[in-house]
């Protein structure tokens, strides 16, 4: 089944950028996906508009076979709530609160019970192998473990998809293919994961690569999920 | 897509919990407010209460008339049948005189004439004490039986200028040339400061040993509280019917009642002042709420990519300001709660403060916070989230 389809899709900014000229993707469920290209080339306009955080100037997405492309905010929140788990390059947790705090936090907008919210989110970062990190602020936590925290707070409303925005750039190089391991876990585990990023050799570890350039896709190369 | 209720709280509580120390210092700012403006409310009612009690003990319905002065600025004189015509007016319940006899009042006789300790000997009619409602502190007052005996009450301060505050021991005092027994000593009086500083005796004592005229200065006249303005406007030509122009009828309640007035005046002078400290401390809110929108642009990035909608990011922040601000109002509450029981303890009037005050104070507090509040989290609804998590 197909997660998400971008067709024709362009966004354009005020005062005449063209991010996007006309893209056309199809990610399907259980890929792992790198979407690869040089700053400037587009992802990440890319990542906003399969992220649901911007709406395309021209074009249709496709989210689970529901055209998105005119949703008013709050269905793209609710969207983004359900259907989406962010990972970001700054990790952005919420300093104030507690590790099973952030991971439980998707939970809270979507009215889940508070005992329930906790249940999940201590399944959650167990899964990413911090169930002895629970209690512990941000601050108190390494770079790594913080990630993972985030990948937790993804993963935690089972969404149709992780969008991973260059998940290891500020992670040494040993920590990082950890994180990568983890997302080849979830993949495995049957997850739809799609990474963007400008390093080819994170690029070269995923199963299919989609090339940016200029805002158009330049090729796709498929290979075997 | 919606949030448990409960859930609210917890949401306003996040930035609290990051930066507890600006927390306490941005309640602070409401919390002064709020504290003047109870305390303002508390002092003012604590006083006053003391007054009302004041004017109930002496009661609005007691009329005083003294002689004036004449068309020649002469000190005019009541004529002697006065107090008799002032009973005869029909609404008028009880009346008592006083005059003033121009006599000493000493400890002994070895004090010289000249130490009167400023206070005044008067003649008073038996009814007086019933007519002011005053009190006897200790002994008794007089009565027809010691009128025309060399025989003393002492008003209170009087008795204390005297250095006599007991009956034991049958203290005497020297008045004129002559001891007089002291029987009694009165309680204050409230309002007529000048009769504390007097010593009374009866006016046929004073006719025959200290060469009273018979001639009144005052007349105290206790009337049903309906009748007092009527009984007013026809005093004067009673006492005197041919120079009613030479009589002063006043009630000595009407100065207590100015007195409220002018607090009245002064309570809302300070209440301005203390709305202006409200003011101040809510633009404080909107300054630390502004601050801590900008600070927090990432989180409420990460909040609308995980769900939360512009709706859900302005509720969050308005809870915030709202708490913050209900923290001062509780804190100034209190605050302004004690400053009145200080104020009541130092200036030895009863405590008093209106329910409304305390709730008016927190209700407040919270519409200057959720005011406040506005704008900021208009702020950070607004944000769009690609632009907040810099994307």
């Amino acid at each position: 089944m197909t997660v998400v389809e971008l067709s024709d899709l362009t966004k354009s900014y005020d005062g005449g950028v063209e991010a996007l000229r006309g893209v056309d993707l199809r990610i399907d469920e259980g890929e792992l996906v790198a979407i690869v290209g040089p700053s400037g080339s587009g992802k990440s306009t890319l990542l906003q508009l399969i992220g649901c955080l911007e709406r395309p100037s021209s074009g249709e997405i496709h989210l689970r076979g529901r055209n998105i492309s005119r949703d008013g905010d709050r269905r793209l929140s609710e969207l983004r709530g359900r259907q989406i788990g962010f990972v970001f390059q700054q990790f952005h947790l919420v300093d104030a609160l507690t590790a099973i705090e952030n991971v439980a936090l998707p939970l809270l907008y979507q009215s889940t019970r508070h005992a329930e919210r906790r249940r999940r989110a201590a399944a959650a970062l167990e899964r990413v192998g911090l169930g002895h990190r629970l209690h512990h602020r941000p601050a108190e936590l390494s770079g790594g473990e913080r990630q993972r925290v985030a990948i937790a707070r993804a993963i935690v409303t089972e969404p149709s998809m992780i969008l991973a925005d260059e998940p290891t750039g500020n992670l040494d190089s040993v920590t990082g293919a950890e994180i990568l391991d983890i997302f080849r876990r979830l993949h495995a585990d049957g997850a739809t994961v799609v990474v963007i990023t400008h390093d080819r050799e994170v690029a070269a570890a995923m199963p299919r690569v989609i090339h940016i350039r200029d805002g158009r896709v330049e090729n796709a190369i498929e290979a075997i999920g | 897509m919606t949030l448990r209720f409960g859930d609210v709280p917890r949401l306003g509580l996040t930035g609290m919990r990051s930066r507890p120390g600006r927390t306490v210092l941005t309640a602070l700012g409401i919390a002064i407010g709020i504290a003047a403006l109870v305390s303002v409310v508390g002092i003012s009612y604590s006083s006053r209460a003391d007054l009302l009690a004041e004017l109930d003990r002496l009661g609005t319905n007691l009329l005083q008339v003294r002689a004036g002065q004449d068309f020649f600025g002469e000190d005019a004189e009541l004529p002697e049948e006065a107090p008799d015509m002032v009973r005869r007016v029909g609404p008028v319940e009880q009346a008592a005189a006083v005059a003033q006899v121009s006599a000493t009042v000493r400890r002994t006789d070895r004090i010289s004439e000249l130490e009167t300790g400023a206070i005044t000997v008067m003649t008073a009619e038996v009814d007086l004490l019933d007519t002011l409602g005053a009190t006897v502190e200790t002994g008794r007052w007089l009565d027809d039986g010691l009128s025309d005996t060399p025989t003393v009450v002492l008003g209170a301060t009087a008795a204390r200028r005297l250095g006599i505050t007991s009956l034991t021991g049958s203290p005497l005092v020297w008045i004129g040339d002559q001891w007089f027994a002291v029987v009694g000593i009165l309680d204050p009086v409230p309002l007529l400061g000048s009769l504390d500083s007097s010593v009374f005796i009866g006016g046929d004592a004073a006719e025959r040993l200290l060469d009273w005229d018979g001639k009144v200065s005052t007349i105290f006249v206790r009337t049903p509280p309906k009748s007092v303005n009527a009984v007013r406007d026809v005093l004067a030509a009673t006492v005197n019917p041919l120079a009613p122009n030479e009589v002063e009828v006043s009630r000595p309640t009407d100065a207590l009642e100015a007195r409220t007035a002018v607090d009245r005046e002064l309570t809302a002078l300070l209440l301005g002042l203390g709305g202006v400290a409200l003011l101040v401390g809510g633009i404080g809110i909107a300054n630390v709420m502004v601050i801590s929108v900008l600070e927090r642009r990432s989180e409420i990035g990460v909040r609308r990519a995980i769900g939360a909608t512009r709706r859900h990011i302005r509720l969050q922040f308005l809870t915030e300001a709202a708490i913050l601000a209900s923290i001062g109002g509780v804190g100034g509450a209190l605050l302004g709660s004690m400053v009145t029981a200080g104020y009541a303890r130092a200036q030895d009037v009863p405590f008093s403060m209106p329910p409304g005050a305390i709730a008016g104070g927190v209700g407040a507090a919270l519409v200057v916070g959720l005011l406040a509040g506005l704008l900021p989290a208009g702020r950070a609804a607004r944000l769009a989230p690609a632009e907040a998590l810099r994307l």
